[in-house]
């Protein structure tokens, strides 16, 4: 089992960020390395259990389950259905919360999956990397903040 | 029931924070408002159920118990025994958690407890900028890089 982990602070309301993070189906508006991305059978990007379907800038076509949705604790977890990528029993962790000193927002990114035997660091490396840091680096260019 | 709710980044590794906090009787060496303290019965500062006996600056006492402590998720809880403030049922947690980019501390401080509703406002302010507010300022002065 590997685990990632990654935080960190962006220069903005925790409101404004929940705002774009909310949306289970807008990282096709703000994430680098998706393409494109839509709701399976018409669901709301908010209805608990919907599917969202994309691509990823390479091609790759994967599916992600929403497992949880929370506005109470600015919080939501997905799991992977489908990917050409062998990260196996992926589920996914963000939560926001306030700092209150400076009005500004923690964001914290984790996830546990399986891999392939000898093919935990470098999917470790790719996740912590192009995704959840690459994210980072996202919404702060998408939100116009330092 | 009265929320406070205090979070900061400390711009030193969690580690090192945790450092300075874990030990329930150290307040006096690193919160300004605390003067002195000590662990009543003799008991080690990490033993769950231990209660502190302390000082304000301004001479007021107070007596806290440690409920909770975790080297694995840095986190203190405990709650007022005594004080001289007008508050029951109090309960803070002091938590700290990595922000990887830019290996910091995420610093979160808060406390429940009831009290006259005509109070709550002056509590919840002083509370949060004078104790949890003005530990996290005191500990980003400590442990600056």
């Amino acid at each position: 089992m590997v685990k990632v982990v990654t935080s960190t602070v962006i220069e903005a309301p925790v409101e404004a960020v929940w705002e774009v993070l909310r949306d289970f189906n807008g990282h096709d508006r703000w994430h680098p390395i998706v393409a494109d991305s839509h709701v399976e059978r018409g669901l709301p990007s908010d209805k608990v259990g919907c599917v969202r379907n994309f691509h990823l800038q390479d091609g790759s076509n994967l599916r992600e389950l929403l497992l949880t949705l929370s506005d109470a604790d600015m919080a939501f977890s997905y799991c992977l259905l489908d990917t050409p990528v062998p990260l196996l029993n992926y589920v996914a962790h963000v939560r926001l919360a306030p700092v209150t000193d400076g009005n500004r927002t923690f964001w914290h990114w984790e996830s546990r999956f399986d891999t392939p035997p000898g093919r935990e660091k470098e999917l470790h490396d790719m996740v912590a990397t192009n995704v959840y840091q690459g994210g980072f680096d996202a919404i702060r260019t998408h939100l116009g903040v330092a | 029931m009265a929320r406070v709710y205090v979070s900061s980044v400390i711009d030193a590794p969690v580690a090192r924070v945790w450092e300075r906090i874990r030990d329930f009787n150290a307040l006096p060496r690193w919160h300004p408002r605390i003067r002195d303290s000590r662990i009543e019965n003799g008991e080690p500062s990490d033993r769950i159920g231990c209660v502190r006996d302390f000082h304000l600056q301004n001479g007021d006492r107070l007596r806290e118990k440690l409920l909770g402590l975790s080297d694995y998720d840095y986190f203190c809880t405990y709650s007022i025994l005594e004080s001289p403030m007008p508050l029951t049922n109090y309960i803070a947690t002091l938590r700290l958690t990595p922000v990887t980019d830019g290996d910091r501390t995420f610093a979160e401080w808060s406390a429940e407890f009831d009290c006259d509703p005509a109070e709550e406002a002056g509590l919840i302010e002083g509370i949060g900028e004078n104790v949890f507010l003005g530990g996290f300022n005191a500990l980003k002065r400590q442990v600056v890089r």
